[in-house]
């Protein structure tokens, strides 16, 4: 069954969202890690279109769409914004102590860690990440 | 989300409850700044935190980053497996004490 969800660049509409991967994970019979780690990557990568993909002041949107084939969950996020690859991005090094470790930068990683592959394309003026994971 | 401040055995215990999303996390970060300046070691309580996202870990990291060099000690009591698996991919676990 597909789900699509059209959220506006305000990360207020977070809970929404949640709610959203919700019933996704129910209707597939997740575990509460399973739930919490898809809820984690989706937000993620869903706030930093938010956050990033329009300037400063403009309304955006991003859509979420949800599918489950042959226990393989497929979540492509979609916006209009300015094009930007995350997957480019390089993950912070975890190891460094507290002084050095800057205070931005885990959300990619939290994505990467948590779902099987992440792909990112740009297509007819929109930025397409594709995340997928493995049930089971 | 609830974001409670209490002075406890010479240390400041912070409880969080509830979801700490993106949504969240400004009032969090607002509600706790007193213990930015405080002069004793901290203790952040996730017994009852449901969830935490790259927003909130950055509030943590925030408070460990003043304690630190002022020489207080923050703490993380967690047992929900969920959560100490975000700590751990973080690199968090190797940042913070952990309590039971």
């Amino acid at each position: 069954m597909e789900h699509t969800l059209t959220l506006h660049n305000d990360v207020q509409e977070v809970p929404l969202l949640a709610t959203f991967i919700d019933t996704i994970c129910e209707e597939n019979a997740m575990d509460m890690e399973m739930s919490m780690n898809i809820n984690l990557a989706v937000e993620e990568a869903v706030v930093n279109v938010m956050n990033y993909a329009y300037p400063e002041g403009t309304v955006g949107e991003v859509r979420i769409d949800a599918s489950v084939t042959d226990g393989l969950l497929t979540i492509i996020i979609s916006d209009s914004g300015t094009p930007f690859d995350p997957t480019g991005k390089e993950d912070p090094d975890i190891n460094l102590p507290a002084e050095e470790r800057a205070i931005g930068g885990l959300g990619i990683l939290l994505v990467r860690q948590f779902m099987d592959t992440v792909t990112y394309q740009h297509t007819d003026g929109k930025n397409i990440l594709i995340l997928m994971k493995k049930l089971n | 989300m609830k974001t409670t401040i209490k002075e406890q055995n010479d240390e400041i215990v912070v409880y969080f409850e509830g979801r700490l999303d993106t949504a969240a996390s400004p009032q969090t970060d607002k509600d706790i700044q007193p213990v930015l300046t405080a002069d004793k070691d901290i203790v952040l309580d996730c017994e009852k935190l449901e969830y935490i996202s790259s927003s909130g870990l950055r509030i943590f990291l925030s408070i460990l980053k003043e304690a630190k060099p002022r020489g207080h000690k923050v703490s993380i009591v967690c047992t929900n497996q969920n959560l100490l698996k975000i700590f751990a991919v973080t690199g968090f676990t190797n940042l913070f004490e952990f309590r039971k």
